[in-house]
């Protein structure tokens, strides 16, 4: 009896120490892991840090995928967090959700809750890809990359290539040489994103019709139809064949691995890959993406932004709206953008945090942040800073199935674009009866 | 002894319910939902939910790569079923002969069937590793081995894989089914003739035919469902949509592309499929075995 007396005491002391201690809790769900899932658990812990009355928690689940699936679970089962992280990918899914109450566009919180960073705060090609039909942003930029042109220059050096091509023409020209010194040429970690999608945008090309879905819901993506498009993967086919791309699958990891390893002259990954490379890699630099002299006469497109935003979900109370109107503007603020940019590579999100990176003349001592900026300030382009299509990951997965068959010869070119095409209108078609 | 007996009639449903309850919750509950996803469109969120009538299951029948999974699921099932049957009886017979270190030979091959499939499929990553493989270096010396592109390199990845622990399953219930002959029966057959090969076709193995006809079930059954953490871990259904099985390519519609109406679809084509198979084994394959 004694025993569970003392049991009990020590349970109510319990229950009271931690309500003394009780703070708002304001859950927050992403989709990183390793390094930057890390960094992401430092950003809560600096703003729990910075003042007592509200406590975010951040909860890895896994991949973009995974975390926008348990989001989507959570939110059927009325147990949804305050914040999440959702990517490029399934933009248009959480923007067509603001009409059913799932999400809570960022400038109505902004309103509601007097946060002090404005959406024109965010630089305009981010604002854009995360904003409605009439340019009300709805998605709170966070991470955003694009992907970038990794160069190893001992191997350049090695084979005697001064400057890192600025178009494919340029590399087409060296490949050879490179690949006579035993090297691989050239990989890339993910045909979907930066060989299709931002393969128009950096060349200021349509992808999918109704404006790439800016104007109408989209029916059917352009790839068969886009000239350049057929060019391109025609090439890449070739390069693969002789040897210039290696293939080593889908996992984006196994594409980088022989560059990290110094067997490959240049890798296409992201701006926020770099982290895992510095150190590891002596000798390597950041490139804007290469493009086709020959399609866009020599102009210079800006790519589209990759990676996630946070969304603001709908259901909870308003003394945890207001805590995380606090954490937006925690994250907003200039030395937390710099912070982030500094930390994982990903591009500055925020005109104040650009200002600050030039105040202190952040790039010059570290020059590898600066490509993903200065290819997502391009200027000139005439189509729409993203895309709208629904459905867009197994539409991605589409593009997968299609480019192995044709690289191994199974099929041709046009036919695999031809395929895509009719996969994403499928799909496209199926989005369009659930809006 | 006295007998207990309950007075109530009612108690016995008292005792059964927590079982009931457990099959309505995880069972019965997620099939009714299964229906209602593949006859409504819906988006990802459960919005703008309507009546589909038929409209899933011709998205489904529409898609190529569904019958690719399809084709891929049959020839998977059957030479999964095949090599694990064959090398678990194999390994079973031999294993039975052995007299010195039975339970070291025992313990050794019933291990692997305590590995999830995942890890299994992590495990076999590292074998099929392009930079450090041993499988892969080995393969690649004999034909020139290239999972990422060739749908035959990438069949004997995944087939290696998910047959690899389903061995040690085999092996088990072989053995068990080897032990459960009757001494005597062997004896007579000894006697009667010499040839070891003979006797196992005709004594030995027509006595396995239950376990036989229970693997089978089982080996098939594996093969379709849990080998869904192998293909995950593994080719992740590459290269097109080759090695993806029936489960597989549900999850990815459903989960990675939030599609419940196509999953949904699928799952219900899954489990008429499972159902005419396992009718098809009952009658045509059952009544050819003989149950002591």
């Amino acid at each position: 009896m004694k025993k569970l007396i003392s049991i009990f005491v020590l349970l109510v002391s319990f229950a009271f120490t931690s309500n003394s201690y009780s703070k708002t809790e304001i859950h927050w769900w992403y989709g990183n892991s390793g390094f930057l899932g890390d960094v992401i658990i430092e950003i809560a812990n600096r703003f729990n840090d910075s003042q007592d009355e509200y406590m975010v928690i951040p909860t890895g689940k896994g991949s973009y995928e995974d975390n926008m699936a348990a989001t989507i679970a959570a939110f059927r089962a009325g147990d949804q967090p305050h914040y999440s992280q959702v990517y490029d990918a399934g933009a248009a899914i959480m923007v067509a959700q603001v009409k059913n109450g799932v999400v809570i566009g960022f400038e109505e919180m902004a309103e509601k809750y007097g946060i002090s960073v404005d959406a024109d705060n965010y630089i305009p090609g981010i604002k854009n890809f995360y904003a409605d039909g009439d340019g009300k942003m709805i998605g709170v930029p966070f991470n955003s990359s694009t992907c970038l042109m990794y160069a190893n220059m001992d191997i350049l050096n090695e084979v005697g290539i001064e400057e890192v091509p600025k178009t494919y023409e340029e590399f087409e020209g060296m490949a050879q040489k490179i690949l006579d010194a035993g090297y691989i040429p050239l990989l890339q970690s993910h045909s979907p994103w930066i060989w299709t999608e931002n393969f128009f945008s950096r060349h200021n090309l349509l992808m999918t019709d109704g404006n790439n879905g800016y104007d109408d819901v989209p029916t059917t993506t352009l790839f068969a139809d886009t000239e350049a498009f057929v060019y391109h993967w025609t090439k890449v086919k070739e390069w693969y064949e002789k040897g210039y791309y290696g293939y080593k699958g889908r996992a984006w990891g196994d594409n980088q691995a022989p560059f990290t390893n110094g067997e490959a002259a240049f890798w296409f990954g992201s701006a926020a890959s770099f982290g895992g490379m510095k150190g590891v890699l002596p000798n390597f630099t950041t490139n804007p993406i290469p493009y086709w002299d020959s399609v866009t006469g020599g102009k210079e497109y800006p790519t589209f932004i990759g990676g996630a935003a946070n969304w603001i979900l709908n259901g909870h109370t308003e003394e945890e709206y207001k805590g995380l109107a606090k954490f937006i503007e925690f994250m907003g603020s200039p030395e937390m953008d710099l912070y982030y940019h500094n930390m994982t590579g990903y591009a500055a999100v925020t005109k104040g945090g650009i200002e600050l990176a030039e105040t202190i003349n952040f790039y010059r001592a570290s020059p590898y942040h600066k490509a993903v900026g200065d290819q997502l300030g391009l200027e000139g382009s005439t189509i729409p800073g993203g895309y709208r299509a629904g459905n867009w990951p197994q539409i991605r997965e589409v593009i997968y199935e299609n480019v192995e068959p044709m690289l191994n010869g199974d099929i041709s070119v046009e036919k695999a674009l031809g395929n895509m095409d009719k996969g994403a209108a499928k799909l496209l078609k199926q989005f369009a009866k659930t809006l | 002894m006295k007998k207990v007996q309950f007075k109530s009639y009612y108690s016995q449903y008292f005792f059964l319910a927590p079982q009931l309850l457990i099959l309505l919750i995880f069972l019965y509950w997620p099939i009714i939902q299964t229906f209602k996803d593949a006859f409504t469109m819906q988006d990802a969120f459960g919005f703008g939910s309507q009546f589909a009538g038929f409209d899933n299951f011709l998205f489904v029948f529409s898609d190529p790569s569904y019958f690719t999974a399809f084709k891929f699921t049959i020839i998977y099932s059957f030479v999964i079923t095949l090599i694990t049957g064959s090398i678990g009886l194999l390994l079973a017979v031999q294993a039975n002969k052995v007299l010195h270190g039975k339970n070291v030979y025992k313990t050794l091959l019933i291990w692997p069937y305590a590995i999830a499939p995942a890890v299994v499929g992590v495990m076999a990553n590292y074998f099929f590793s392009e930079r450090y493989g041993l499988l892969h270096h080995l393969f690649n010396n004999m034909w020139g081995f290239n999972w990422y592109e060739d749908v035959f390199d990438a069949y004997i990845y995944v087939i290696i894989a998910g047959s690899w622990k389903q061995i040690s399953a085999n092996f088990i219930f072989f053995l068990a089914g080897l032990q459960a002959i009757q001494k005597t029966v062997i004896e007579a057959s000894i006697i009667d003739c010499k040839s070891n090969i003979r006797r196992f076709w005709t004594i030995t193995f027509p006595l396995l035919m239950p376990t036989t006809f229970f693997l089978i079930i089982i080996n098939i059954t594996y093969a379709f469902f849990d080998t869904f953490g192998i293909i995950d871990t593994t080719t992740i259904g590459a290269p097109g949509s080759e090695t993806k099985t029936l489960v597989y390519k549900a999850y990815i519609d459903g989960f990675k592309g939030l599609d419940l109406g196509s999953a949904g679809a699928q799952s219900i084509m899954m489990m008429i499929i499972v159902l005419f198979i396992t009718i098809f084994q009952f009658r045509y394959i059952e009544g050819k075995i003989h149950y002591n």
